[in-house]
C-alpha cells in the first residue's frame, strides 16, 4: 500500500515532515517508510519544447531536433517515435544523471550535434515504459524544473500492512489514524452530485442470487462520456499511488478506491445485452475471460457479475473483457458492491488472480461505504467525462451490516494493559478513529463497519494502546509466575552429550529434517518414510529417518571442499511413519581422514576406535551402562566392521565402517566411519548419581603378563577371561600392548597386559597374587591356546 | 691520582659490563675485574690515602657508593642465574599440546543462550513434535479455517492431516490444555515453512517460544521480562521499541525493535539506517486462544513472545547468508566454538 504525502496532508493539516509521519504510523501500527517516485537526482532536468524536429540523414529512426529550454536552443538527437515539433517534453541537460547512472553530456550522433536528451519515462525512473518519450501537457510551463513542477517530487509512503488492517487500505483510512495521532481534524473532499432527469433505475435492475457473497450490489448510470487521458492532478495522484494512468474513467475507478478504500468497477453499458444486473455464483465448468485476457474455467467457488446472461466480470476480484471500458465508451455502469472476505478469497485461489480490488474485499471492505464512493465517482466521471449522470443509485442491499457494539470496561483494559489511562483518554481516542462511544460507566463501543477486526474488549485495548503508543505502557521491575523452573532431564542429557562429543573434538552438525527420498532410501531401513505433501524441491520431500543422512551429506559437502579430516556428530531428530507419527532423538558420530600432523609426530588414520572411545567417553560422562559391540550385518555397513552396539542386552545403536558404494552415493570416495545411537535409550539407561567409594587402604601389586595367541582370539574374550579367574582380587586389568610380526609367527598377535591386585582388607602376600596370576595364565593357555612370553 | 670523573667513568664501565653479562661464570669474571680485591674500584678505595685532604672525603663517597651499587647490581643478577636454569633443548614457544575442541552447531549455540536467559527469570522448557495438527498449529491459536492471517505462513502439510508446524507456538496450546495456570514456559524448537531458499529464508529454521499465563498478568510484565531479556543477551545499554503489530494468537500485538547494537541506533548497514532491529514478536495472549484451552480470560490474562533463533544468530555475529547456518561446512562451524 502506498500513497503521497501530499494526499495525507490535504486531508488533515499536519506540520510533520514525510519522516516524522512515516515514524507515528510505524509506531501507531503499519509499518511506513518513506520513498521517492525516482532515484535520479532532480538537477538539470526541465520541462522544455520542442521547436523544430527532422529526420537524421542515414537514419532510419533518429530525428534531430532543437529543444528550448526557455533560454537557450539545444541540439538533441533523439530516437523515439512520437517525438513531433510543438511537443512540451522532459529534457535532461547536459549534467543530469538518468536511471541506470547514464549521465548526460555533449556528443555527436552520425555527426549531428546532441546536447541533451529527451526523456521516456523508464530513463527518468518513474515507470518502465520505454515505447515513446514522455509527452506532457501543453500548458506545462517550459524551463521550469520537471519533478518539482509537476509535483512528482513529492514523498511517497509505503506502508506494510498486516492481515487485520484492511482500514488502512486508502487515504482516508490513513488520514484517520493520522487525525488521530496528530489531534487534527479529517477533513475529507467535498463534492457536488449533478443528476438528470432521467432514473438510472429505468436503465437496470439489480438481483443478488447469493446474498451471502454479496452483501451488498450497488450502480450508477453515466451516459454520454468521452473517455480520454485523465488530467494531470488524477494521473499524477495514482502515478504516486503506484497504480498507472489508463484514461479518464477507469483513473477515476482507482482514485476513489484508493480514496475510500472501497473498489469499484465501470462497466461499458452499451456491452450489456440485457439491462441488468445478476450476482450469482459460476456453474462448474463455466467459462470467462477477464480482462487481463486470460480465459478461466469456473466453479462455484467463483462469484460471478452478470447481465442476466453472460458474465461481465468475477464479482471482488476484476472485470470481464467484454465489457471493458475502451476509448468509444459512451455509457458506463458504475459498480459499487461489497464481497463476502472468505468468497473473495476462494475465488482468488480458485482463479490465481490478485489484483486492488480483490486485496481489499479480502481483507475486509466497508460494506456503508458504497453510497459515498460510488456518488464520488460517478460524478468525478460526469464532470472529467464530460457526460451527464442518471439520477439516482440503484441499490441491493437486502440485510443491511450493521455497526457492531462492544462493550468496554476501563478498568479491566488497564489490569490487561499495565497502565493507568483515564476513561476520557480512553474515549478520545476511540471518538478520534470515528468510533461511537456512550459513556455508561462502562463505555458502550459503536464500531464503524470499516474495520471487521474488532469484535471484543482485547480489540478496543489494542486500539486504545496503538494510538496511545506502547511507550504508555510503563516498566516494573518485577517477575512474575512461579518461583522455580526445573531443568528437564532430556535438555541436560542433550547439553552433557553434546559437552562431551565437543570436548572429544567432535564438530556439531545440523540435521534439516527433510531429505532426498531416493538417498535416504539407499541408507535408511525405514520402508516408508513421512513423505511432505507440498515439497519445495525433489530432494525435500521425505522426512529424515536416520542420522546418517546428515551426517553423510555434511561428509560430502566438507570432502568436496577439500576438508578431508572429519569428527562430526549431531543430535537431532528422527521421523518414524505411525499413527501419529514417531520423533525420537538419535545421536549419529562419524569419522573420516585423519588426524593432523603436529612437532610430536603424524597425524595418525580416524577410524572404528575413535568412534568406540567417544562412545566410551559419552557413556562414562552421562553414568551410562557398560556397552557390548555384538557382529551383526547391516546394508551400509562393511561387514567385517558391522557391529550392533547393546546395553543391558538392549541393543541402542549401531557402528561400522561404510561400505564404499554407499559413501560415493554422497560423493564420498575416503573411507568413512559411523555410528549411532538411540537418544531414548541411553536416557533411560542412566544410572544414579555417584555414590562414594572409600579410597584403598592397602598396597597394590602390579604384574604383567605377555600372551601369544591366534588372530581370531578377540582381546574382549581374554579380559572377559582375565576378569573372571582373577576374581576379587584382581583390581584393574589394561592391553598396554598390541603387537604383530614375523617374530611371533604368521597369523598371530602378541598381546601385554598390566594388572593391579589388591584387597581391600589387607596387604596381599606375594606368592597369594602369584597363584591368582598363575591361575590366569593357565586359564588362557587352556580356554585360547595362548602361548605365555616371558618378560 | 684519581678524581671523582675517574670514579663515575669506571662506575659506567662496570655498569656496561654488568648487563652485558650473560652466564654465572662472566658474572664472575665481572665481579672480580671491578670488585676483587684486586679489582679497580677496590683500588681506588686503597688508593684514598695518597690523595690530598680536600679530595679524600668525596671521592671515597663516591667510590662507596659505586661499590654498594655494583655489588646490589651484580647480586640481582646472581640471583636471575640461580632461578633460571637455562636448558636450550626447551622451547617454550612450541605449540601447546591438546586435544582439538569441537564446535557447538551455531543454532543449537544461540538457542541454549536465549533460553539460559529466560530459565533464570524461571521460565521452565517444554517441547512439542515437529509434525501436528491444524488445530494446534492454527484453529487452537485462532487462526479461523480460510482466514487470511493463514497466508503470512506457508505451511508444508504431510500425510493424515498433518503439517510440519510453522511456529512454536503449539507448544503453547499442548502445555496449557495439561495444565492449570499458573504456566510460564519457554518453548525453544524446530518449524518449518514452505519457502524459496534464498541468503534470507530457509525451509526450516528455529524459534524459541514464551508464555505466562497467571492471574493479573499485563502487557507491563511482558514489556519487563523482554526488557531484562535483551538487556541480558544483547547489552545492558540497549534499549527497546514496541510497535503495533499483528498475531491471530495475541490481541494487542506487538513486534519489539532493539537498537542497533552495531551502531548504537545512529544508522549503519545492518539495521538499514533505521538505527533499529527488529528482534521478536509478542502480545497479550488472545482471549480466544485462553477459552480454547479451558482457562477463563474473566479471571487468567498471559502472555506470550516468539523470536526467530536464526535471525538473533545472524544479527549477533554478522552472518550475512542464512544458508550457511545448514550446510554444515566445518570452516563455519568451527567458528562459533
Amino acid at each position: 500500500m502506498q500513497l503521497p504525502y501530499s494526499w495525507i496532508k490535504e486531508l488533515v493539516d499536519i506540520d510533520w515532515s514525510p519522516e516524522e509521519l512515516a515514524d507515528r504510523l510505524t509506531l501507531s501500527g503499519a509499518e511506513t517508510e518513506v520513498e521517492y517516485l525516482t532515484e535520479i537526482p532532480f538537477d538539470n532536468i526541465v520541462i522544455g519544447e520542442v521547436l523544430e524536429c527532422g529526420p537524421v540523414p542515414e537514419s532510419d529512426h533518429l530525428s534531430k531536433c532543437l529543444v528550448t529550454d526557455g533560454t537557450e536552443k539545444i541540439p538533441v538527437v533523439c530516437g523515439a517515435p512520437n517525438v513531433a515539433k510543438g511537443q512540451k517534453i522532459v529534457l535532461a541537460k547536459v549534467g543530469a544523471e538518468l536511471a541506470g547512472g547514464f549521465k548526460i553530456k555533449k556528443a555527436k550522433l552520425r555527426g549531428v550535434e546532441s546536447h541533451g536528451m529527451i526523456c521516456s519515462e523508464r530513463e527518468l525512473g518513474i515507470s518502465e515504459d520505454h515505447s515513446g518519450i514522455m509527452v506532457l501537457d501543453e500548458k506545462a510551463p517550459v524551463g521550469k524544473p520537471f519533478f518539482k513542477t509537476m509535483g512528482l517530487d513529492d514523498a511517497i509512503l509505503k506502508l506494510d500492512l498486516t492481515p487485520n488492517r484492511a482500514d488502512l487500505m486508502s487515504a482516508f483510512g490513513v488520514a484517520r489514524d493520522v487525525s488521530c495521532l496528530s489531534g487534527k481534524p479529517m477533513v475529507r473532499p467535498e463534492f457536488e452530485i449533478d443528476e438528470n432527469s432521467e432514473k438510472a433505475s429505468d436503465y437496470v435492475k439489480v438481483g443478488i442470487a447469493d446474498p451471502d457473497a454479496c452483501p451488498r450490489y450497488a450502480a450508477r448510470i453515466i451516459k454520454n462520456i468521452t473517455v480520454k487521458e485523465s488530467p494531470w492532478w488524477l494521473q499524477r495522484r495514482l502515478m504516486l499511488s503506484g497504480i498507472r494512468p489508463i484514461s479518464n474513467i477507469v483513473d477515476i475507478a482507482n482514485l476513489v478506491m484508493l480514496e475510500t478504500g472501497h473498489p469499484l468497477h465501470a462497466f461499458d453499458y452499451d456491452t450489456f445485452k440485457r439491462k441488468e444486473i445478476l450476482v450469482r455464483r459460476a456453474k462448474e465448468g463455466e467459462k470467462f475471460t477477464t480482462l487481463d485476457g486470460k480465459e478461466h474455467t469456473l466453479n462455484p467457488d467463483v462469484l460471478l457479475i452478470t447481465d442476466g446472461a453472460a458474465a461481465v466480470g468475477v464479482g471482488g476480484i476484476m472485470g470481464g473483457l467484454d465489457s471493458e471500458v475502451t476509448d468509444g465508451t459512451r455509457n458506463i455502469l458504475l459498480e459499487a458492491a461489497f464481497f463476502d472476505s472468505r468468497t473473495t478469497r476462494r475465488g482468488r485461489q480458485k482463479l490465481g488472480i490478485t489484483s486492488e480490488a480483490q486485496a481489499r474485499f479480502e481483507k475486509g471492505a466497508d460494506p456503508n461505504m458504497v453510497e459515498y464512493a460510488i456518488n464520488r465517482a460517478a460524478a468525478l466521471m460526469a464532470q472529467l467525462g464530460e457526460g451527464e449522470l442518471v439520477s439516482g443509485i440503484v441499490d441491493c442491499y437486502p440485510k443491511r451490516i450493521e455497526p457492531k457494539k462492544v462493550t468496554l470496561r476501563p478498568d479491566k483494559v488497564n489490569v490487561l494493559l499495565g497502565t493507568k489511562l483515564s476513561k476520557e483518554r480512553m474515549i478520545e481516542i476511540l471518538r478520534a478513529i470515528e468510533f461511537g462511544v456512550e459513556d455508561k460507566g462502562n463505555l458502550e463501543v459503536t464500531v464503524p463497519t470499516f474495520t471487521s477486526d474488532i469484535t471484543r474488549e482485547a480489540d478496543l485495548a489494542e486500539e486504545i494502546i496503538r494510538l496511545e503508543g506502547y511507550e504508555a505502557v510503563p516498566y516494573i521491575d518485577e517477575n512474575k509466575g512461579p518461583l522455580f523452573a526445573p531443568y528437564p532431564e532430556d535438555e541436560a542429557f542433550k547439553d552433557n552429550i553434546r559437552k562431551v562429543l565437543t570436548g572429544q573434538g567432535y564438530d556439531e552438525v545440523y540435521s534439516g529434517g527433510l531429505a532426498d527420498p531416493k538417498l535416504l532410501s539407499s541408507i535408511s531401513d525405514v520402508e516408508n518414510p513421512i513423505q511432505v505433501i507440498n515439497p519445495i524441491a525433489e530432494d525435500l520431500k521425505v522426512m529424515e529417518t536416520t542420522m546418517l543422512y546428515t551426517l553423510f551429506k555434511s561428509a560430502g559437502h566438507n570432502i568436496s571442499h577439500r576438508n578431508i579430516d572429519l569428527q562430526l556428530f549431531v543430535v537431532g531428530k528422527v521421523y518414524l511413519p505411525g499413527d501419529p507419527p514417531v520423533e525420537n532423538y538419535q545421536i549419529g558420530l562419524l569419522v573420516t581422514g585423519g588426524t593432523s600432523d603436529s612437532w610430536l609426530g603424524k597425524g595418525r588414520e580416524l577410524g572404528y576406535f575413535d568412534l568406540k572411545g567417544a562412545i566410551e567417553a559419552l557413556t562414562c560422562y552421562c553414568r551410562l551402562p557398560e556397552l557390548e559391540y555384538r557382529p551383526k550385518t547391516a546394508k551400509i555397513l562393511v561387514e567385517s566392521t558391522s557391529h550392533e552396539i547393546l546395553m543391558g542386552g538392549q541393543k541402542i545403536g549401531v557402528i561400522g565402517e561404510v561400505n564404499s558404494n554407499i559413501a560415493r552415493l554422497f560423493d564420498v570416495k575416503q573411507k568413512l566411519f559411523v555410528g549411532l545411537l538411540d537418544f531414548e535409550e541411553l536416557l533411560a539407561h542412566r544410572k544414579g548419581e555417584a555414590i562414594y567409594r572409600p579410597l584403598p587402604k592397602f598396597p597394590a601389586a602390579p604384574r604383567d603378563l605377555a600372551v601369544t595367541v591366534n588372530e581370531g582370539v578377540k582381546v574382549g574374550e581374554i579380559i572377559a577371561a582375565i576378569r573372571k579367574n582373577g576374581g576379587h582380587l584382581l583390581e584393574i586389568v589394561t592391553l598396554f600392548d598390541l603387537f604383530r610380526g614375523k617374530q611371533i609367527g604368521e597369523g598371530k598377535k602378541s598381546l601385554a597386559f598390566s594388572m593391579i591386585y589388591r584387597s581391600p582388607e589387607r596387604s596381599l602376600e606375594a606368592e597369594e597374587v602369584q597363584a591368582v596370576h598363575n591361575r590366569i595364565a593357565d586359564n588362557l593357555k587352556k580356554e585360547f591356546g595362548a602361548e605365555i612370553r616371558e618378560g | 691520582m684519581s678524581g671523582l670523573d675517574d670514579v663515575k667513568k669506571l662506575l659506567a664501565e662496570a655498569k656496561a659490563a654488568l648487563s652485558e653479562v650473560k652466564s654465572p661464570k662472566e658474572l664472575e669474571a665481572v665481579h672480580l675485574r671491578f670488585l676483587g680485591r684486586k679489582g679497580e674500584v677496590t683500588s681506588i678505595l686503597r688508593g684514598l690515602k695518597d690523595l690530598p685532604d680536600e679530595l679524600k672525603k668525596a671521592v671515597g663517597a663516591a667510590a662507596n657508593n659505586a661499590r654498594q651499587e655494583l655489588e646490589e647490581l651484580a647480586g640481582t643478577i646472581g640471583e636471575k642465574f640461580k632461578t633460571l636454569k637455562i636448558d636450550p633443548t626447551f622451547d617454550p614457544t612450541l605449540p601447546g599440546i591438546s586435544q582439538r575442541l569441537g564446535a557447538i552447531h551455531i543454532i543449537n549455540k544461540v538457542m541454549a543462550q536465549i533460553v539460559q536467559s529466560f530459565q533464570r527469570m524461571g521460565f521452565a522448557i517444554a517441547t512439542g513434535p515437529d509434525i501436528e495438527t491444524d488445530y494446534n498449529n492454527f484453529e487452537g491459536l485462532n487462526f479461523p479455517p480460510d482466514h487470511p492471517a493463514r497466508d503470512m505462513q506457508d505451511t508444508f502439510y504431510v500425510e493424515g492431516n498433518l503439517l510440519l508446524r510453522t511456529h512454536t507456538s503449539p507448544v503453547q496450546i499442548r502445555v496449557m490444555e495439561k495444565t492449570k495456570p499458573p504456566v510460564k514456559f519457554i518453548a525453544p524448537g524446530k518449524t518449518f515453512r514452505n519457502e524459496a531458499i534464498s541468503a534470507r529464508s530457509n525451509y526450516v529454521f528455529h524459534q524459541v517460544e514464551g508464555f505466562l499465563v497467571d492471574k493479573g498478568v499485563s502487557l507491563a510484565d511482558l514489556k519487563a521480562c523482554l526488557v531484562a531479556f535483551c538487556k541480558d543477551f544483547f547489552g545492558e545499554d540497549i534499549k527497546l521499541r514496541f510497535r503495533p503489530s499483528y498475531f491471530p494468537f495475541t490481541e494487542p500485538s506487538a513486534e519489539v525493535d532493539i537498537t542497533c547494537f552495531l551502531c548504537k541506533g545512529e544508522g549503519c548497514q545492518l539495521c538499514k539506517y533505521a538505527g533499529w532491529l527488529e528482534i521478536l514478536g509478542c502480545g497479550m495472549i488472545d482471549p480466544n486462544v485462553l477459552r480454547n484451552v479451558n482457562y477463563d480470560p474473566e479471571i487468567y490474562s498471559g502472555y506470550a513472545f516468539g523470536m526467530g533463533v536464526e535471525r538473533i544468530a545472524m544479527l549477533k555475529y554478522g552472518i550475512r547468508d542464512i544458508r550457511l547456518l545448514y550446510e554444515n561446512d566445518i570452516r563455519f562451524v568451527r567458528q562459533f566454538i
